[in-house]
């Protein structure tokens, strides 16, 4: 299969960004932490100053998922910065469904990223990937990614609303 | 001591530099600082910043043995989780050896907390180096849970030649 489109997200586009979130959700075993809604994603990707950008490969109707989707991967982006080395283009969701997988859709995504990074003079695109998911650490590796966590020993810390609103609460 | 945290202005770049390297020293990892001052006030205080940044400032007499007024800061900014939405990123925290202890670390901190809470943000997230043990603890007694080792996320990343080459092979419009 040759023909597929990639293309910067549109506002109709979210109730398929949404499925395809809860669908990688659901494979990196982790779909109830899932609570944001359509509405919201509209808002924040959409509105007056969007948290994200997303682009979302397309096939053409003949080509349809099973269920008869032909929005079949999308991949979500930020900027962030390092300040040692500046602005970074961050990677949150990168996804193929898995009957359009090896067809080259995934490397044709990472590098649209990739020349977007350098476009837009970013000096590194960094993502976080679950250990356990072996697939994807080798699909990144063989592209030259490097694992931060293993070379140089960071680990990742979240603090959720509870603790943050006790932070905020004077003594 | 008094301190006061405050949003950091355009003229405090200077000495925002001269702790991100302090504190990369620290981190055993001062070669890898490549940004000059004029390039953080560039991205930090143009129209669409890249950060937003709070130091915590003492007053003259409290002043550093070098002379220093400005002696914590903190550099965050916001992003995104497509589980939840908006978050804040705490990418760099940071007090002067000689001005630890006094609260000042946890001042910045729940500064950026409160910002987050002001533009809606469910989740603070940072990374830490597995061997700093004061700041694993520091972050753990705050409530931090470490993401890494409770559920396997691990930092990748694309850079220098290995980002180009990725660049170079992108398909053509």
């Amino acid at each position: 299969m040759a023909n597929f489109i990639l293309r910067k997200a549109e506002p109709n586009d979210v109730s398929d960004i949404l499925r395809m979130i809860k669908e990688l959700a659901k494979y990196e075993e982790m779909e109830e932490q899932v609570i944001l809604t359509e509405k919201e994603l509209l808002e924040d990707g959409f509105g007056d100053h969007p948290f994200y950008h997303c682009f979302v490969g397309e096939v053409p109707k003949e080509k349809q998922s099973s269920e008869g989707f032909t929005v079949v991967a999308f991949a979500m982006y930020y900027f962030t910065y390092d300040p040692w080395i500046g602005k970074l283009l961050y990677l949150e969701d990168f996804y193929v469904m898995e009957e359009f997988r090896g067809f080259g859709m995934g490397s044709h995504i990472l590098r649209l990223l990739s020349e977007t990074a350098v476009k837009t003079r970013c000096s590194s695109m960094h993502f976080i990937v679950a250990e356990n998911n072996t697939p994807s650490i080798e699909f990144y590796k063989r592209r030259g990614a490097s694992d931060l966590s293993s070379e140089e020993g960071w680990r990742l810390f979240a603090i959720d609303k509870e603790d943050l609103k006790k932070m905020t609460t004077p003594k | 001591m008094d301190f006061k945290i405050r949003a950091a202005k355009q003229e405090d770049c200077k000495e925002i530099s001269r702790m991100i390297i302090e504190l990369a020293v620290f981190e055993k990892m001062q070669d890898q600082v490549k940004i000059s001052t004029q390039e953080l006030e560039r991205d930090g205080f143009c129209s669409n910043p890249r950060f937003e940044c709070q130091v915590a400032e003492v007053s003259e007499e409290h002043k550093s043995s070098q002379g220093y007024t400005v002696v914590g800061y903190t550099l965050y900014f916001y992003t995104y989780s497509t589980w939840m939405g908006p978050t804040v990123f705490m990418e760099d925290l940071y007090v002067m050896p000689e001005y630890r202890g006094k609260g000042i670390g946890k001042g910045l901190m729940s500064k950026v907390a409160q910002v987050g809470k002001e533009h809606q943000c469910s989740r603070l997230q940072l990374t830490v180096l597995d061997w700093n043990t004061r700041s694993l603890d520091f972050y753990i007694m705050k409530g931090a849970r470490d993401m890494t080792a409770s559920e396997g996320w691990h930092a990748l990343r694309f850079d220098g030649e290995a980002l180009d080459k990725l660049a170079a092979e992108a398909p053509k419009d």
